[in-house]
């Protein structure tokens, strides 16, 4: 860690889960502070613009990405607890603002500084124990944007296995699709719905009390799906478990 | 083929309520994905392989036209005859006119996607060619009266029961359960027609500039048997297969395979160069190679380019979650899957396939397995915003994102819609998951619960906790 002092950290706390689990945006700050980051949250932020992007309206996702991009202090990291929202400023960005050199330059800087939480802890604080007292059988849903897009798939595991508490169990193909997809769960719910239900299947073969996941939308598909059927397991967010008990049982989706 | 890809939402849940088709599909692509995996984790050359390979692709690329006029020159130097179509028509009109000039009633064909793309069966049928399917899987698909639905499987959403009932029926053959024995049938049949064919007709997977050859990948051996016993020979396939030297077709050899079924090597690989000479024991008197544009050309001039590296090995079809639940004719034209849901608008046109590119949830497996590095995620987000552009998108889905837009560019106008939204839903549910939002979110809680807004924002409750002042 930085001998000179505190790192200042910028939190993202991503529009849904200012509105769905304002939980998970506690935990992650509870986290961060627990390994000395200096966490300053923007209250002038909104929403990264993944939605307009997403769906191909790129007008729209510029107003949005802009609005995100003068909410950030220039200087620190940006630290969010999702995989998908980090990936949108990382890789979304400098596509949207291919044809405006000013924009693109502050893009390119945003795009350097963000990191989902379990990357940041383990690749810039080299955190190697999370401190936590959470306890459970806990299975790890690798979620797409976050492996696929900013390729994290060791530092949850690292962590999680670091927890005396928790055993991890891997699910079988837990970098499989959990049908969520933004957009494509409302555009195709028939089929985002199958493929969640092969995602569970997946999940309650592992007998774990607990399904976590870097993303909130991953968890949202999942523990609604779950809620639905009362299904014998939990849907957790990872800073959640990181941050530890007391875990509020209410924040469950 | 009439494109009809504009229903794919319509065909996709008619796919996930046909049990028949799910037990087929989620299997066999499993199958073939952990077939693949292997392969190449047993591989120790794979990433130096893939980047040689898509180096080599985009170099060919760069300089088509060149490398083009390369392999009719050394084609056309060893006997064969090449021709050029623009588009689909013409090149119906060209193959249809090859078989006449050479008085051609029946003619075996191996696997071709191109051909699919031209409709090239039916039309020689119309001209009196009877075309029979090679292939064990076309051969099915050809009895079923149904398009391909996987571009390495053409059969994949067959169950074995299905394949022995088609076969009682289009061929008075008693049922079976014994895979064996459907194959042994098929190739009965098959070498008569072998043997009284005027034409083979195939597709190419590669051309190679340097020498005019045509190279074929097959796992039947019926590419070699349609290629040298007819009297003559029709290769149909796209112009951007080319490529440089022979010297660069082995990484594609050991690529293609290993991506495809997962094995080291395909069964027979045919390498063909010009006609019969003097002396040769076999091959075909006459060849001519059918090099169809069909909007290729237009593709290589944008942004789009990269997906002409595509060597249609499959494996992004059967990385695919959506694939693997809706199969392939749920893409409604030639090409399914990832591959297709980019390949389709390109080649006919967004206004006839614009839900293409949102059958994806962006998840990246198709990217991942791809051998020639095609940004597959990223075309698709980019067709997406073609959709809007070009109109395609419905003025409610554009009301809505840009009332989105309006909300997120303040975030004084978010925490209002928040409370708006939080006191609605605590109203409505008491806290406790929602179980029935209303369209254009309906679909959403058909089968699973939404979580209910916060009583509290974060933003908010952090304000309250850390005292900031409004
Ligand atoms: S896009 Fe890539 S993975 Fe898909 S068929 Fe083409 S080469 Fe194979």
């Amino acid at each position: 860690m930085d001998p000179k002092g505190p790192v200042p950290v910028s939190l993202f706390f991503t529009c849904l889960a200012d509105a769905f689990a304002p939980g998970v945006c506690f935990a992650t700050v509870e986290v961060l502070e627990r390994f000395g980051a200096q966490v300053r949250v923007p209250l002038s932020q909104t929403c990264c613009g993944q939605p307009a992007f997403n769906t191909g309206n790129r007008k729209e996702a510029r107003a949005m990405a802009r609005k995100f991009l003068r909410s950030f202090p220039e200087d620190g990291y940006i630290v969010t607890p999702s995989g998908s929202c980090a990936s949108m400023v990382k890789h979304g960005y400098p596509v949207l603002f291919r044809d405006e050199p000013r924009t693109l330059a502050l893009a390119r800087a945003a795009s350097e500084r963000i990191y989902e939480l379990s990357q940041f802890l383990v690749e810039v604080l080299g955190v190697t124990d999370p401190k936590s007292s959470f306890t459970g059988k806990v299975t790890y849903h690798d979620s797409c944007h976050l492996r696929r897009g900013l390729g994290v798939v060791d530092p949850p595991r690292t962590l999680l296995r670091a927890i005396p508490g928790v055993k991890l169990v891997e699910m079988e193909e837990s970098d499989r699709c959990c049908g969520f997809g933004g957009v494509f769960s409302v555009k195709h719910p028939q089929v985002s719905c199958r493929m969640t239900e092969q995602k569970i299947e997946r999940i309650l073969a592992t007998g774990a009390s607990y399904v976590t996941a870097g993303d909130l939308g991953c968890l949202l598909s999942i523990g609604g799906m779950i809620s639905r059927h009362g299904y014998p397991v939990k849907a957790v967010h990872l800073a959640e478990i990181l941050a530890g008990a007391p875990w509020d049982a209410e924040e469950a989706f | 083929m009439e494109v009809r890809s504009r229903a794919f939402a319509r065909y996709a849940q008619r796919a996930l309520s046909d049990k028949a088709l799910q037990a087929a599909l989620n299997g066999a692509t499993g199958r073939l994905s952990a077939l693949r995996a292997a392969a190449i984790a047993a591989f120790p050359g794979y990433d130096a392989a893939r980047e040689r390979a898509s180096a080599v692709k985009e170099d060919t690329l760069a300089r088509l036209d060149e490398q083009l006029a390369r392999f009719i020159e050394e084609a056309s130097r060893r006997g064969a005859v090449v021709h050029v179509a623009r588009d689909a028509a013409q090149a119906r009109e060209i193959a249809v006119g090859i078989a006449k000039e050479e008085g051609i009633s029946l003619a075996v064909k191996s696997k071709s996607m191109v051909a699919e793309e031209v409709d090239l069966n039916a039309a020689l049928q119309e001209a009196g060619v009877e075309v029979v399917e090679s292939d064990l899987g076309e051969y099915i698909v050809q009895l079923a009266g149904e398009p391909p639905s996987h571009i390495i499987v053409p059969a994949v959403h067959k169950t074995r029961g299905e394949i022995s009932r088609l076969f009682e029926t289009r061929l008075g053959e008693p049922p079976t359960d014994s895979i064996p024995r459907l194959v042994a049938t098929a190739r009965k049949r098959l070498r008569e027609k072998f043997l009284s064919a005027g034409m083979g007709i195939t597709g190419a997977n590669f051309l190679v500039a340097e020498t005019g050859s045509v190279v074929l990948l097959t796992n039947e051996g019926n590419g070699r048997m349609g290629t040298t016993l007819p009297r003559v020979h029709l290769a149909v396939t796209g112009i951007e297969k080319v490529l440089p030297r022979m010297s660069d077709l082995p990484v594609f050899l050991r690529l293609l395979p290993r991506s495809a079924t997962g094995q080291p090597l395909t069964s027979y690989v045919s390498i063909l160069t010009g006609t019969r000479r003097e002396g040769d024991p076999e091959g075909p008197e006459r060849l001519h190679i059918l090099l169809v544009d069909g909007g290729r050309s237009a593709i290589l001039e944008g942004k789009y380019r990269e997906m002409l590296k595509c060597i249609r090995c499959g494996a992004c079809l059967n990385a695919c979650p959506v694939y693997q639940n809706v199969g392939g004719h749920a893409y409604g034209w030639v090409y399914p899957g990832p591959m297709g849901a980019v390949l389709t608008p390109l080649l006919t046109g967004l206004a006839e396939s614009s839900p293409l590119p949102d059958a994806s949830t962006l998840c990246g497996a198709c990217a991942e397995v791809c051998p020639v590095k095609i940004p597959l995620p990223h075309f698709l987000l980019e067709l997406r915003a073609d959709v809007r552009e070009q109109g395609l998108k419905t003025p409610g889905e554009i009301a809505g994102m840009k009332m989105l837009a309006s909300v997120m560019k303040r975030a004084g106008l978010l925490e209002a819609a928040e409370r708006i939204l939080g006191a609605l839903s605590q109203f409505l549910s008491r806290g406790n998951p929602i179980s029935g939002l209303p369209y254009p979110f309906a679909g959403w809680t058909e089968r699973r619960d939404f979580p209910a807004a916060a009583k509290r924002p974060f933003r908010k409750e952090w304000k309250i906790r850390r005292g900031v002042r409004e």
